[in-house]
């Protein structure tokens, strides 16, 4: 079927069956391989998108879902070339290991970040909380997530 | 032949001050990270690439009696069925003996041992064709745990055991009769599986002249070329393997990567096209190989001045149905078994036993956090039964420099346990927290804390020396291009080389680009494990940076018209220390170097500096170099649910010179999370070998809920000097002290000792009800 949406700012019309997963569209079909599939069944937060805003898991998507939305991936969330102060926050914090969980763990950190401008450290656990890593101990991505909020974005 | 680094590269700098190791940098691969721009494995999107599907045994153990490839091609979309009589070259993929076909031929070991491979242009047809394969099995009689196996008869293979260890010092049996206290104990520490965030994959390209170039998730590009170049009977040089990121290891993808790898690859080399496996979290966590679990007998004796006599130690290592990398983790665990103490008298025997269990793999203290486990516990009996503080112990039994170890290794120099374990216990305020009277606790909650010490040979355990090489090429322009045969698994390992050779060649950490790793650039440099990246591959680098260096220096002598000892290289300007006007830019003096025809490019090439220990009495120098590591944990314990939580996690590491604080920090916090999983939540179900609990809702890893507060690691560098820079590897210590810290603690609160891991809280519940 012919789906019409958004993607990181640009309209995209495609032609794909209905219930192909999200996930595979964007990073098959799209290109687009910054969004990583690590549990396929929604445990793991490792392929959130934002949808119409908010963080939705792409593995438990089906294309027919994304009609009429505006998804944002993470080659999407920075603005013009520079990269988003979160991204930012990650490098410098050292928030980032192997990378495989980063994409969904930025994307996570943008969303509570518009909707809480100063998040306590309970707030930042509260929001990743459904982001598995295996490498960081979550701690400096933590400190990286409270940094980008003290940037007042 | 082995050469002082840290002297030479110490001397280079006229003693100054590092400008780039120590510090910390934007790691070489965290922007691409943290856009997506990064490539794993499966972002290596190859058009019309067929897909490849495993058929696997169900049985734990049977004959294969028949298998009729032909109902898989009624499946439109299906190019090939593979069985190992098709395989092109040698079918066997066994890590230290060769015990292990790539496709079962004859019959199958564990539960999802491969019989056939079904190829296809599609993943539904790949999967519905692996489905559609008859394969006619007989069944044996299957075992499961190894006690059993070392009695029955159950012919897995044509012998019970693949290997054992020995280490015999002193004369054990007199020493127990001068000790005053003796312990003695089983201890049974479980599997665990990574859990890595990236399943394993591989990617097969038929290359021109015959080549196949091979791009997966894999810990050893050389081991992975080298097993791939068997099965398809070809000489190393025809295949080309290209690691790309990988997103997490762990030692699982050490283990599985050349095995996944020569999938893909028969496949590609089979059908001449472009072939592609991808493993599902359900087959990760079904059939890649986990950790192995011990049956340890531990008997130890010390007399009552509180001072270690004697070990006598016997272990079992269930290894499954193929030998993998149990022979190195046994052995390991036996090296280890002293702790990091002084103990006059051992006597170790480990033995490995097949079983019809899933394999065993490489996993973050290779054996040794399993032993380490069994040594801890029986540190803080003693203490208890001499009346010592377990930190006074400790300190009391702890390796100096001039220490033998248990293989009677001489450690002469970078031993810094003893400094580490008096500053850890320090910060953790100890003594005070460790009193009872002072303790916080309520009716349902009660706190403890316990120390855990741990420590771990930098380099490969096993049969072959244990080497790595480097490149670096100064451009023209006097940019860097640096090449390594060690992988980045997400450790930093790749930063630290950068830094190391920008470090040498005195110019800035963001000059030297490094190059994605592909085995065609470089000698075999062995496998990315065993805290041997930055310590062996970082020397190779700083082998090849120093060559160039030293022709750097020579040239900018010439050209300035001064000696060589004064010229320094700083920031990209050479100069003479004498007279700061003499000077050269870094640019124009490797444009010179071109000029003149001096080569502008540098291979490393190290050997670790160590032997191997004697067979039948263990007694050797295993590892070139030991890091050490102790943590201290402080856990509170709700009684009505047995729950443990960690409240507190004091790390830290005698590993040499840290190269980069910030990567450092992250690996042990990391770590820090990894032994909590194992100490306390990661059970692998079993049912006929197979794991039940295949999905992160089951199999729990720790998330950011679960975290304690980690304090700031504590280090003493215990510099190395026959390392690049003095470091020693880091990757595992963390993990091995935090589940001895962790049950210390436990029974700290509780007044229970738990001899197996994890510590789960149904046991802890039912331990308290009995109680």
């Amino acid at each position: 079927m012919k789906i019409r949406f958004i993607l990181n700012g640009e309209t995209k019309v495609i032609d794909v069956e209905a219930d192909r997963r999200v996930i595979d569209v964007i990073r098959e079909d799209l290109g687009l391989t910054g969004t990583k599939e690590a549990c396929g069944r929604g445990e793991c937060g490792s392929c959130t998108i934002l949808v119409d805003g908010s963080p939705k898991l792409s593995c438990l998507m089906l294309a027919a879902q994304l009609e009429g939305r505006e998804i944002i991936t993470i080659e999407g969330i920075k603005k013009d070339s520079d990269m988003h102060p979160i991204q930012e926050a990650f490098i410098k914090h050292g928030a980032v290991q192997c990378g495989f969980c980063t994409p969904g763990m930025v994307l996570v950190s943008f969303d509570l970040l518009k909707r809480n401008k100063k998040p306590s450290r309970d707030e930042i656990r509260e929001a990743i909380s459904g982001n598995l890593c295996r490498c960081t101990g979550y701690q400096k991505i933590v400190d990286a997530i409270e940094a980008a909020a003290k940037r007042e974005l | 032949m082995y050469q002082d680094y840290l002297g030479e590269v110490k001397k280079l700098l006229h003693g100054k001050d590092y400008k780039v190791v120590g510090k910390n940098v934007i790691r070489v691969d965290a922007i691409e990270k943290v856009t997506g721009r990064a490539k794993y494995t499966t972002d290596f999107i190859i058009e019309n690439a067929l897909i490849v599907r495993a058929v696997r045994s169900p049985y734990p153990h049977a004959l294969i009696k028949k298998i009729n490839k032909k109902p898989a091609f009624k499946i439109p979309g299906v190019v090939a069925v593979i069985i190992g009589d098709d395989i092109p070259g040698e079918n066997q993929c066994g890590y230290y003996l060769d015990d292990q076909p790539l496709i079962a031929t004859d019959k199958v070991r564990y539960i999802g041992d491969i019989v056939a491979l079904v190829v296809a242009k599609d993943k539904e047809s790949a999967w519905a064709g692996a489905d559609a394969v008859e394969v006619k099995y007989e069944e044996l009689p299957a075992v499961f745990d190894p006690k059993e196996a070392l009695k029955g008869d159950f012919k897995i293979h044509n012998r019970k055991s693949p290997g054992d260890v020995k280490v015999i010092k002193g004369d054990v049996e007199q020493a127990f009769k001068e000790c005053d206290v003796i312990v003695e104990n089983i201890y049974k520490p479980g599997s665990q599986d990574h859990a890595y965030l990236e399943t394993e994959a591989a990617i097969a390209i038929p290359e021109a002249q015959d080549g196949i170039l091979v791009i997966s998730t894999n810990q050893g590009p050389f081991r992975t070329r080298n097993a791939v170049a068997r099965v398809l009977g070809k000489p190393q040089s025809q295949v080309r393997v290209i690691t790309p990121y990988i997103g997490g290891g762990f030692g699982g993808k050490d283990t599985y990567g050349p095995i996944i790898s020569s999938l893909a690859a028969v496949a590609a080399e089979i059908t001449r096209q472009p072939a592609m496996i991808v493993h599902t979290r359900y087959d990760s966590f079904v059939y890649h190989f986990k950790r192995c679990p011990f049956e340890i007998r531990f008997k130890s004796g010390a007399t009552k001045d509180g001072k270690l006599k004697a070990i006598e130690v016997d272990y079992l290592c269930d290894c499954g149905g193929y030998a993998a990398h149990v022979i190195g983790l046994l052995k390991r665990a036996a090296y280890h078994s002293t702790g990091v103490y002084e103990i006059p008298n051992c006597n170790v025997q480990g033995i490995a036993v097949y079983t019809n269990n899933l394999p065993v793999a490489a996993f973050n203290g290779f054996g040794n956090p399993q032993m380490l486990f069994a040594v801890e516990s029986q540190m803080d009996l003693l203490a208890e039964k001499l009346n010592i503080d377990p930190v006074e112990f400790r300190l009391k039994n702890a390796l100096v420099p001039g220490s033998r170890t248990g293989t009677n290794q001489l450690l002469d120099h970078s031993v810094g346990i003893k400094e580490l374990i008096s500053k850890v216990a320090k910060k953790a305020d100890w003594v005070k927290k460790r009193s009872k009277q002072k303790r916080w606790q309520s009716e349902t909650k009660k706190r403890g804390i316990g120390i855990g010490c741990s420590w771990h040979g930098c380099g490969t355990t096993g049969f072959k020396h244990d080497w790595a090489g480097a490149s670096v090429i100064l451009n023209p322009d006097g940019s860097v291009t640096y090449s390594t045969g060690i992988v980045e698994i997400g450790q930093g390992t790749i930063t630290s080389h950068a830094m190391m050779v920008a470090e040498t060649l005195g110019i800035p950490y963001e000059w030297v680009k490094v190059e994605l790793n592909d085995t065609s650039r470089m000698p075999d440099s062995g496998e990315t494990h065993a805290q041997r990246g930055a310590f062996i591959g970082g020397t190779a680098a700083v082998d090849a940076a120093l060559k160039l260096r030293k022709k750097l220096n020579k040239l900018a002598s010439e050209i300035l018209k001064c000696d060589e000892d004064e010229i320094t290289i700083e920031d990209g300007i050479a100069y003479s220390l004498n007279d700061a006007s003499k000077k050269i830019s870094f640019n124009d003096l490797v444009r010179e170097m071109y000029q003149r025809g001096i080569s502008p490019a540098e291979y490393g090439f190290i050997k670790a500096r160590r032997g191997y220990p004697d067979p039948d009495t263990g007694q050797g120098d295993p590892y070139a170099a030991y890091t050490f590591g102790c943590t201290i944990a402080e856990v509170e314990i709700d009684i009505e649910t047995g729950e443990v939580n960690v409240l507190r996690l004091y790390p830290g590491v005698a590993a040499g010179k840290i190269l980069q604080p910030d990567v450092v920090r992250g690996q042990i916090n990391g770590c820090a999370m990894l032994g909590l999983g194992y100490s306390l939540t990661e059970v692998v179900e079993r049912e006929n070998g197979k794991m039940v609990n295949p999905s992160f809702t089951d199999y729990l890893i720790p998330t950011i809920m679960d975290k304690p507060e980690i304090a700031e690691f504590i280090s003493v560098e215990d510099e190395y000097k026959y390392s690049g820079y003095g470091a020693k590897g880091v990757g595992e210590i963390a993990f091995i002290a935090t589940p001895l810290a962790v049950a210390n603690a436990v029974y700290d609160a509780i007044g229970v000792r738990f001899y197996d891991l994890p510590i789960s809280a149904e046991k802890v519940y039912f331990a308290l009800k009995r109680k």
